[in-house]
């Protein structure tokens, strides 16, 4: 095999930049899921909103591209309480209606993205975008730390909230046995409208940070969705260490894959594992095994 | 026995229903088109539903088994030169071959874990699908498969090269599918099935081989959604992978739940509605996709039960309506 210590290299850089992003919406998930127990299958077109939101922004607030990222997250809060509200509170238990009701969602959310900006893809030009960093023979773009500096942020943050405050604290109690929770004074109704704010701002943050690297589009989002979906299966659906580990290894592993196969195939690679991986640790890398769970 | 008796009539009813469709449409090749369009995916849909809906399994990956059966009997026909039915034959088997495959490592997972495992299974035969160039065709998949023969059954010729005639041959599978459905349901194995949805735990204790039920149906379903593809891509004389990417695994979960998981009628209401509907309406503008999206949303929230779901409660209220009247009435 004739692959170079650079191209490793390199692809590990992109891997741990694309796994920062699945990082982030995987950590938006695995909240929801573990508090809510919903799948948001429409967590992608949230990602989705936060890349159009920080064009937005970008173009016709201020150029203050740190800023707009901030305002961004803001906004997506927002909807997140929203979606809440409107939707998923009462589809708790309704696995299948959740479906419904996530694809109604992508459905009304991408084509109202096509109605309100065009069809063709938005490209959003930051600066950090057009300058290069070198490192011996290697060059990435200063987005691409960017992104990985901003996911570590955000993960930092989101583990102190975790364990450091009482709303954290609340968040975790609800997640772990909602019943006690409610018996020693937790509010689950807003518990599930904080999650949902904080799941969604994190979506919001990956699209904001991937929308200048690749182009803004309805479809942004599918794909980071789905290897969100993917990184907490690996974790165990509902560990948060095994959200960030699964996250970052699928992005580190896809790119990679590229220089041993086909980039068609890159995909399946992940998918591929996944199913592996369930076939030996049905209940996943880092989860814990439940009786009549798994 | 009158239960029965009326069930039998119903059913004569049905059938007789499917097939006179095709002597009221004979002058309109498009709503033939449409309508044969429609049986082709009420078959995998019929297919979902007796996971989703009888045995409580999500499968987000099912259109992928359809792909299996659509491809297997498209390259058959195409290049093996064989005849139709055997290809579709085939293509049946291969399918449930492959949901035995699948179902033998995934079905030991359970709830969430199952569900987004057959989305990447779903996923990765789609992949395969497109990328396959010198088995698939590739992206741009394998068309120009034959017209099939003539059938000659004696009395009369069925050409399924007219409309009718494989409007005609595509109403026998499906009848013939929704005969399965029926019976399968009203068996002592579906009884066993319905154990297994309502609490697994329960149906193991009493005696239930929770494991082999569910694989011998994941496997008849994914037959049966091999079968509605292998139809399809006879009928549409073209197989592309497009027609089983995850948008259309998650289309047929659609036509499945809002038509009414768990209903006989739900996943062929549910195919009218989600192929015929926007044939007729032509959808594809943004505004109406998004009026799409509101309605599919209201319904999540308004109609937990499916549309099947709730025109069964509509007449049940209606019912209750008209007897409190007529109690009114008579005190």
């Amino acid at each position: 095999m004739g692959v170079t210590l650079t191209a490793l290299l390199e692809q590990i850089a992109n891997g741990t930049m694309m796994g920062a992003i699945y990082v982030l919406v995987a950590l938006g998930l695995v909240l929801i899921f573990g508090v809510m127990e919903v799948l948001n299958f429409a967590h992608g077109v949230v990602f989705m909103a936060g890349g159009y939101a920080c064009d937005f922004f970008f173009v016709h607030l201020f150029g203050n591209y740190p800023a707009v990222v901030i305002l961004t997250m803001l906004t997506l809060a927002l909807v997140g309480l929203a979606l809440e509200r409107a939707v998923f509170r009462r589809l708790r238990v309704n696995v299948p209606m959740q479906i419904v009701a996530s694809l109604g969602l992508i459905l009304m959310a991408q084509n109202a993205a096509v109605l309100l900006f065009g069809p063709s893809a938005l490209q959003l030009s930051v600066p950090t975008v057009h300058s290069l960093i070198r490192v011996g023979d290697l060059s990435f773009t200063v987005q691409h730390v960017v992104v990985i500096v901003a996911a570590v942020a955000a993960i930092v943050l989101l583990q102190a909230f975790l364990h450091w405050t009482k709303l954290g604290i609340a968040l975790r109690a609800t997640s772990q046995n909602p019943d006690a929770a409610r018996v020693v004074g937790i509010d689950p109704d807003r518990i599930y409208r904080i999650t949902f704010a904080v799941s969604c701002a994190l979506a919001g943050l990956g699209g904001a940070l991937l929308g200048p690297l690749f182009l803004i589009s309805p479809q942004m989002g599918d794909l980071p969705m789905l290897k969100g979906l993917t990184a907490i299966v690996l974790g165990g659906m509902g560990s948060i260490p095994g959200a960030i580990i699964g996250g970052l290894a699928i992005g580190i592993i896809e790119a990679v894959s590229t220089l041993f196969i086909s980039t068609d195939y890159r995909d399946m690679v992940v998918f591929v594992i996944l199913i592996a991986i369930l076939l030996v640790r049905p209940w996943g890398l880092f989860g814990v095994r439940v009786r009549g769970e798994a | 026995m009158r239960a029965r008796a009326t069930r039998l009539t119903a059913g004569v009813l049905f059938a007789a229903i499917v097939y006179l469709l095709a002597w009221a449409f004979d002058h309109s090749p498009y709503v033939l088109f449409a309508l044969t369009l429609t049986l082709c995916y009420a078959i995998p849909a019929m297919a979902l539903n007796l996971l989703l809906g009888y045995t409580g399994l999500v499968s987000l990956g099912h259109m992928g088994f359809a792909g299996i059966g659509a491809y297997v009997t498209a390259l058959l026909m195409k290049k093996g030169g064989l005849a139709f039915a055997p290809s579709l034959l085939a293509g049946t088997l291969a399918a449930g071959l492959a949901g035995v495959l699948v179902g033998v490592p995934c079905l030991r997972l359970r709830g969430h874990f199952f569900i987004i495992v057959t989305l990447a299974v779903g996923i990765v035969l789609f992949l395969l699908f497109n990328n396959l160039d010198w088995l698939t065709g590739g992206a741009a998949g394998l068309p120009g498969i034959p017209r099939p023969r003539s059938i000659d059954l004696g009395v009369a010729v069925l050409d399924p090269r007219r409309p009718v005639g494989f409007y005609l041959a595509a109403a026998t599978i499906f009848l013939l599918v929704f005969a399965i459905q029926y019976g399968l349901v009203h068996s002592d194995f579906g009884r066993s099935l319905a154990a297994i949805r309502q609490d697994e735990t329960l149906a193991a204790s009493r005696g239930v081989d929770v494991f082999a039920h569910k694989l011998a149906i994941f496997a008849l379903s994914a037959a049966i959604a091999g079968l509605g593809g292998g139809l399809l891509a006879v009928f549409l004389r073209a197989v592309a992978p497009q027609s089983f990417g995850f948008l259309e695994d998650i289309n047929l979960v659609l036509i499945v739940i809002v038509g009414g998981a768990g209903s006989l009628f739900g996943p062929t209401l549910g195919a009218l509605l989600f192929i015929a509907l926007p044939e007729a309406l032509r959808i594809a503008d943004s505004v109406r996709m998004l009026l799409f999206g509101l309605a599919l949303l209201a319904l999540a929230l308004l109609a937990p039960r499916g549309l099947w779901g709730l025109a069964l409660t509509a007449a049940q209220r209606l019912r209750g309506a008209q007897s409190a009247v007529s109690h009114a009435e008579r005190s």
